[in-house]
């Protein structure tokens, strides 16, 4: 267990570094110069307002020194200052990331909640026509775009039914944002868990587990579902990093103000620091998740957490 | 009188299987797998069941327990364990007996244990269901079923994952969990093929032990000659899902009837087979190929096979019947005409 675990925070470390650094150094990618870039708001910048900004972005650096300047600033909490509004990017990135966290949460919890137990289900009653009715769906889920699903859903129940508001702040505005997502990650996890208990209900020890009398509900909830459980929770930390590329869209779709609706703002804008602090806390985000479902994973496992 | 071999009401009979057939649905079809498998297992014997890969021996453990695979079905025949069929009863029925009056080792102890289970939870399921017995109560009877099989310091096992015991100490909880309820009746499915040889003898020892102990009726189901020589009362062979002879062990070795079992055993010295220690012999091969289900030949399966091949042989199907020399065998040259 010790050594699993500090492979994985090793692992989750370089992650973090390798995505630092290429953050860093989009702000290479920008044509042009990017100090230019960044004081177009100032029509005519002094020459030395122009070095006192290459000197805060670090750029008057040796390139291999750029990436410690920059980690510099991000580990003390410094992600330098929105370039519209010059509010700290930090701050913007706080003041939405609650937002975010709610909406994916709820997702990620509507997906799980309902793609597991229907693809536990499909892969029980496996070749019945519940189980061709609810692959036939998954498939469905799988291949409608979010953006799209999200489209129907406020057409049918904001603009035909009426029932729920099509953007705004509160909660029953997160509902339809959030069952688009709890929608299309459902129909992934549901086929995933599918296949995941069709292999261990093949296993060789489910046969001895009958062969023991065991009443088929303590097949299924005792020897079944807990292998196939530990099989779907590595699979639940790949949905969560395509879940959370899905909130950037979703968030758009049904102006949920989140940081996937900043972060468009700030392509749209070509606010640089704005967008590297975002990606910088999205890789953050994914790669701590995917670390606790992996200690979940190790948890789970004796095969791992014994010796 | 040489008669079809007869249905026994003798009272000591543990099993006994009349006419079994099983076949596998393929496409549209049903491929016939088992035809007619009938052998009788008395209480306390140990009947081998021998033939070569493929011939039908787990296909007719798992008919016999129930747990055919899918697409798999019994079409005829009866399975009487102590007069009861198991043929004609329920899944449910069926869940009752299994691990309680009849229960089965496999071959692969290595996948046949649940890897997220302790060894004690899967050792006191089956004690709980079947005996209805406390969690405490079937806690210390699964130790001393541990120590039984001969697996050292019980209590700390109990508390171990599968993946931490070696395979031969997995086996031995298999065979732990089989005797959990005191069966009338254990099929033991090629129990020491998956295990290092110095490990099968002693798996085959825990296993007479047990017949000698509490006296449970076994269906070996082995390729292992010297295996069979050691343990078996009698021995059952098949040949292409059909049980070809039927024979006492010894009897059986002294002079083999039908002529598939005579290939078997020609190959390899008699004092191979009796020797306790040493190598095991595997059975021997024997010229050409044992027939797929699909193009098995019409009237004896072996003649393409067989040296003793007769017109009569290619048209039909041989019956297995006794004669009055007390041998039973299908074979239209050895046992019709002898
Ligand atoms: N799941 C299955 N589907 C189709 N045919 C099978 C299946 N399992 C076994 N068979 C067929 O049944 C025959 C007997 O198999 P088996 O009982 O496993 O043989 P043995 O245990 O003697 O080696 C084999 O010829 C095999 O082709
Ligand atoms: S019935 Fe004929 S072919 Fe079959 S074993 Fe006997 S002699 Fe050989
Ligand atoms: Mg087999």
């Amino acid at each position: 267990m010790g050594r699993f675990l500090l492979r994985r925070v090793l692992t989750a470390l370089a992650t973090l570094v390798v995505s630092s650094f290429a953050v860093c150094m989009l702000i290479h990618l920008i044509p042009g110069d990017p100090v230019m870039m960044m004081m177009a708001q100032n029509s005519s910048p002094t020459p030395e307002q122009i070095a006192r900004m290459r000197h805060a972005l670090g750029l008057d650096l040796p390139f291999w020194l750029q990436y410690f300047h920059y980690m510099g600033h991000v580990l003390r909490g410094d992600l330098g200052r929105s370039i519209f509004g010059s509010e700290p990017v930090a701050t913007l990135l706080l003041e939405r990331l609650p937002n975010t966290f709610a909406l994916a949460f709820t997702g990620l919890v509507l997906a799980a909640g309902m793609g597991m137990p229907l693809g536990f289900l499909a892969a029980y009653k496996k070749g019945t026509w519940a189980d061709s009715l609810l692959m036939m769906l998954a498939v469905c889920g799988v291949s409608i775009p979010n953006f799209w699903l999200g489209l129907l859903l406020v057409l049918l129940f904001s603009l035909v039914l009426g029932w729920l508001p099509v953007a705004g702040e509160n909660w029953a505005s997160m509902i339809l944002p959030a069952v688009t997502l709890g929608l299309t990650y459902m129909a992934i996890i549901a086929r995933m868990t599918r296949s995941s208990m069709i292999e261990v209900l093949n296993e060789d020890y489910i046969r001895t587990a009958r062969a023991k009398g065991m009443p088929e509900r303590i097949v299924l909830f005792r020897h079944a579902l807990k292998p196939a459980l530990i099989s779907v929770v590595t699979i639940i930390a790949v949905v969560f990093g395509y879940l959370m590329g899905g909130v950037i869209v979703v968030e758009n779709v049904f102006s949920w103000n989140g940081l996937g609706r900043l972060a468009l703002q700030a392509i749209n804008y070509r606010d640089y620091p704005l967008i590297q602090g975002f990606i910088l806390l999205f890789a953050t985000i994914i790669v701590v998740i995917s670390l606790l479902l992996d200690v979940t994973y190790a948890w789970l496992d004796p095969r791992v957490s014994v010796e | 009188m040489d008669a079809a071999l007869p249905v026994s009401s003798d009272a000591a009979l543990t099993l006994s299987v009349r006419g079994l057939s099983v076949s596998f649905r393929d496409g549209g079809a049903q491929v016939p797998a088992l035809e007619d498998v009938s052998f009788d297992l008395h209480a306390g014997e140990v009947l081998a069941l021998v033939g070569e890969s493929g011939s039908g021996k787990s296909l007719t453990a798992l008919a016999i327990m129930g747990l055919l695979p899918g697409g798999a079905r019994v079409d005829r025949g009866t399975v009487l364990l102590e007069s009861c069929d198991l043929v004609s009863l329920g899944p449910r029925e069926m869940t009752c007996i299994r691990g309680d009056r009849m229960s089965m080792i496999f071959q692969e102890p290595m996948t046949s244990l649940n890897p997220v289970l302790t060894i004690g939870r899967q050792l006191t399921e089956g004690l709980e269901i079947h005996l209805g017995i406390a969690v405490a109560t079937a806690s210390a009877r699964a130790v001393e079923l541990l120590r039984l099989v001969g697996i050292p310091s019980p209590e700390r096992r109990m508390r171990e994952y599968p993946h931490q015991l070696s395979g031969g100490m997995r086996q031995r909880v298999m065979i732990a969990m089989a005797i959990a309820c005191d069966p009338k009746l254990i099929i033991a499915d090629e129990p020491t093929t998956a295990l290092d040889v110095s490990i099968q003898a002693q798996i085959i020892a825990v296993l007479a032990e047990i017949r000698a102990r509490l006296g449970t009726a076994i269906l070996l189901i082995t390729h292992d000659l010297g295996v069979v020589a050691e343990m078996a009362d009698r021995v059952a062979v098949l040949y292409s899902g059909r049980v070809v002879e039927v024979a006492e062990a010894e009897a059986l070795f002294d002079a083999p009837r039908h002529p598939y079992t005579q290939g078997l055993l020609s190959a390899m010295p008699r004092l191979d087979w009796l020797a306790a220690e040493g190598p095991r012999t595997r059975l021997a091969e024997i010229a050409g190929v044992v027939p797929s289900l699909r193009d098995r030949p019409d009237g004896c399966s072996f003649w393409p096979r067989c040296p003793l091949a007769t017109e009569q042989c290619r048209r039909e199907v041989p019956p297995l019947i006794s004669t009055s020399d007390g041998r039973v065998a299908a074979c239209w040259v050895r046992q019709v005409a002898a």
